[in-house]
């Protein structure tokens, strides 16, 4: 079954969630990137940030936490063991600290219906608690039918 | 420290190497909140035709954009990163990222990047980058 393109514009979120020093750290470490910018407090103390700061594509996690609604919508009804990750792009407006309170919403912002394969976008846009915009995530997924 | 824009020039490159060790995909699951079978449980990657477990691509895209940072000298300077998963990567595999300096704008480089395993599979293809130095 093809997925409808009817729910082009659908919206998933708002979700919420604050940024852990140390899960950072636990991040970087499992990425295999030691980079002092996202765990050494002496050497951040006296950078620009002031401080550690999140590794850019720590996006995955705060802004990767719109695909499980996606994924579990009863509506789309998607098949998930055909589901693959197909392209991934990220744009960064601005540094992402530990205590920064990050919201994102996605959007369905294109369906394609192919073939042999469905394609589905969405479109992520993460604000922090002052409400700067930090990250745009674009999401491809890809349905084998 | 970020390099100086002053002392980029169009068509510099540089490339560094990431071994996927036997134990990174539950690492990376443990950190990233995915869970998914296919990368913990080798049974269920063989089932599904993988030939055993994979690797997140997203940890491969972590590995991609290190590389770009750790040439840019600050994480805060990149600006946007992008790639399509061509391939799956496997534990024991080696991922090389190659940067190649396409355009200078102001303050903003493009950077086109090639992600090959050891075998010369390119396992994430159209990658580029942008970092405003």
């Amino acid at each position: 079954m093809a997925v409808d393109r009817k729910f082009i514009g659908k919206v998933y979120g708002p979700i919420t969630y604050e940024i852990g020093k140390e899960k950072l750290k636990e991040y970087a470490k499992a990425i295999k990137n030691p980079d002092p910018h996202y765990m050494d407090d002496g050497f951040t103390k006296k950078s620009k940030y002031g401080g550690v700061i999140a590794p850019p594509t720590f996006a995955v996690v705060y802004a990767g936490m719109l695909a499980e609604p996606l994924f579990y919508d009863k509506e789309l009804d998607l098949n998930l063991f055909m589901l693959v990750h197909g392209e991934q792009e990220f744009e960064f407006f601005d540094v992402v600290k530990p205590g920064d309170v990050i919201t994102s919403k996605g959007t369905i912002v294109n369906i394609e219906n192919k073939e042999k394969l469905d394609v589905i976008t969405l479109v992520g846009e993460s604000t922090n608690q002052k409400g700067t915009l930090v990250c745009k995530a674009i999401f491809t997924f890809v349905i084998r039918k | 420290m970020a390099k100086n824009i002053k002392d980029i020039t169009v068509g510099e490159s540089f490339s560094a190497s990431e071994e996927v060790d036997k134990y990174r995909a539950i690492y990376y699951a443990g950190a990233s909140g995915d869970f998914n079978p296919i990368h913990i449980d080798p049974e269920i990657g063989k089932m599904v035709g993988l030939g055993g477990v994979i690797l997140h691509g997203l940890c491969t895209f972590g590995f991609m954009t290190k590389t770009v940072t750790d040439w840019a000298g600050d994480p805060g300077t990149l600006k946007r990163i992008k790639c399509r998963f061509a391939r799956p990567v496997h534990l024991g595999d080696t991922i090389t990222t190659s940067g190649t300096v396409s355009k200078v704008q102001g303050n903003r480089v493009s950077i086109d990047l090639k992600v090959m395993s050891q075998e010369g599979v390119e396992v994430l293809a159209m990658a580029t980058a942008e970092v405003e130095l």
